[in-house]
């Protein structure tokens, strides 16, 4: 009697430490990517592709259409008339630049991006779910991903992912390298640690969009910063530009409305009841 | 007797060796927290206190003279208004008023973090539960900073309730959209206790506790929200379809055609003394 309630409590404690065991394997899975990740080559007029210089350099495969289109938005440029700032994500692709630090929180079913510029939110689907039939369009886009156990050692070190649905108007960089207005791009990527730096992250971004002759893939990195601040941003908190119509003013100091060029006339007040 | 000491030492070192592995441990502390991941919609109102109209009969416990900003407040309001209400101005709502859930909330639980994303104004919020001090410095946001602590483990050591205190605050913020004021010294403590309803475990309590110097007393609302086993998150940018602007003290519309238009009768009109040229 004595031995059988001894059996039963041992095999009561193997069942025990095979459910840990279990439990252990499944929190083992994913890689470890917590903490601040600051984008590499990450400035205000960074290029998409960080292994090119700016501009022409990138040498982008645009179709003759949209090299047309490029060209004229960088003689735009050289000639002083600046972009609008504008309070809107830059979304998919682009966000992945990292103009400011991200934080990555992974979840047996989803992974989360939070991305401090423009605070960007990026919810990366890996619950096996299928495309949905209907998907609003947004920046970010709607993403579906799925981890690769590629060394065959139990543990995942890649997460792959599509990204689909996205809105514009987007553009890959600062100079204005363009993406096709059809807005049916669609972003591959492969997340993956350096495998010499493990506080190296990496991002193979491939774009396919009717702009481009061909997918277009590039990589983009992000270095683990030890000890991260989070700052918010409130992009609105410091936007002074105002467009109305098809004109971009200034709000000044006082709260004036003022020009953003010379002789830019000051908008028409119709919906005032101007008698005095 | 010596089969039973070798057996209970089998049994020991199998129960220690399951009890003490790191990844295994991990995983009993995730099995601790309650159920609150995932996506909590607000039931329906949207005033500060759910349970009271909105405005005055909110019973707001203001200062006099954060009585009298909020009676100008609805003044302003009456007439069409809405200079006091940040959100005009893309500004996001931040701490208390990000917990009125404008649009669905989504908890994500971590050992050393909960998060809470709101999609509203693009608002995130960290609540640490590492066990770390307050920092010496930390640089003001609408969302703060948030430390919290899980409490009232159950029988089965899962916790009931996540406590959190939210400093380090920025303004301008409101209350709700009605313009209940918050003090200007934006030095507002936000105490919340977070936890599922005990009836009905698809309904999320958070009582919300406001310290601020407008206020002759801590004032405590709790806000609740429905779980949302299937949400469809849309992305709000609000600074794509602001039709708002301010200019000075006045908030003025851009209509669809792209023209300012007042926002109030017998609003002024906007100064343009900075243009050379009349409009074309």
């Amino acid at each position: 009697m004595l031995l059988r309630n001894s059996i039963a409590t041992l095999a009561l404690a193997t069942a025990l430490l095979a459910g840990a065991g279990a439990r252990a394997d499944d929190a083992a899975k994913y890689p470890n990517w917590k903490g601040q990740w600051v984008g590499v080559g990450a400035a205000a007029d960074a290029a998409w592709d960080p292994g090119k210089p700016a501009g022409a350099g990138q040498q982008a495969p645009l179709t003759p259409e949209y090299q047309g289109i490029y060209q004229a938005i960088q003689a735009k440029h050289a000639s002083g008339v600046k972009d609008p700032t504008t309070c809107l994500p830059p979304g998919m692709p682009r966000t992945m630049v990292m103009y400011e630090p991200m934080e990555i929180i992974v979840m047996p079913d989803t992974t989360y991006m939070m991305i401090t510029h423009m605070s960007e939110f990026r919810r990366i689907f890996t619950d096996g779910r299928k495309w949905p039939q209907d998907i609003e369009p947004s920046y970010a886009g709607y993403s579906i991903g799925h981890w690769v156990d590629e060394n065959k050692d139990g543990r995942y070190n890649v997460l792959e992912v599509e990204t689909r649905a996205m809105k514009g108007p987007r553009t890959f960089d600062a100079s204005g390298l363009p993406l096709h207005q059809d807005n049916e791009t669609v972003v591959k990527e492969r997340i993956y640690l350096d495998k010499n730096d493990l506080n190296l992250l990496h991002d193979e971004v491939t774009t396919i969009d009717h702009a481009l002759t061909h997918p277009w893939s590039v990589i983009r990195s992000y270095y683990r910063e030890p000890n991260p601040v989070w700052n918010e941003f409130v992009c609105s908190e410091d936007n002074h530009q105002v467009l109305l119509g098809k004109e971009n003013y200034l709000i000044s100091d006082q709260g004036y409305l003022s020009p953003t060029r010379p002789g830019q006339p000051a908008p028409d007040l119709k919906y005032f009841n101007q008698k005095k | 007797m010596r089969d039973r000491c070798l057996l209970a030492a089998i049994v020991l070192a199998a129960l220690t060796a399951a009890a003490t592995g790191a990844p295994a441990a991990e995983d009993e502390h995730d099995a601790k927290f309650p159920d609150i991941g995932g996506t909590w919609v607000r039931p329906g109102a949207a005033q500060w206190d759910p349970t009271k109209p909105a405005g005055l009969r909110q019973q707001a416990p203001l200062t006099a003279q954060y009585q009298a900003i909020f009676e100008a407040n609805l003044a302003t309001t009456a007439a069409g208004g809405q200079e006091y209400n940040p959100q005009v101005n893309c500004l996001p709502a931040g701490m208390p008023r990000v917990m009125i859930a404008y649009d669905p909330l989504e908890f994500i639980v971590t050992p050393d973090v909960t998060y809470i994303r709101s999609d509203h104004l693009a608002q995130f919020r960290r609540i640490y539960t590492d066990g770390r001090p307050w920092p010496d410095e930390i640089t003001p946001s609408f969302v703060g900073y948030s430390i919290g602590q899980w409490v009232e483990p159950d029988a089965d050591g899962r916790y009931g309730a996540l406590e959190v205190e939210t400093r380090s605050l920025k303004g301008p913020r409101a209350l709700d959209a009605s313009g209940l004021p918050l003090h200007a010294d934006n030095q507002t403590i936000v105490k919340e206790r977070i936890f599922l309803d005990q009836a009905n475990r698809n309904l999320l309590h958070d009582q919300v506790t406001t310290i601020d110097h407008a206020y002759t007393r801590p004032w405590t609302v709790t806000r609740s929200y429905n779980r949302d086993p299937d949400p469809v998150w849309v992305e709000n940018n609000c600074g794509a379809d602001n039709h708002y602007v301010s200019l000075g003290k006045e908030t003025y519309f851009i209509s669809a055609d792209g023209y300012l238009m007042p926002t109030k009768k017998n609003q002024p009109l906007p100064v343009l003394k900075d243009f050379e040229q009349s409009p074309k």
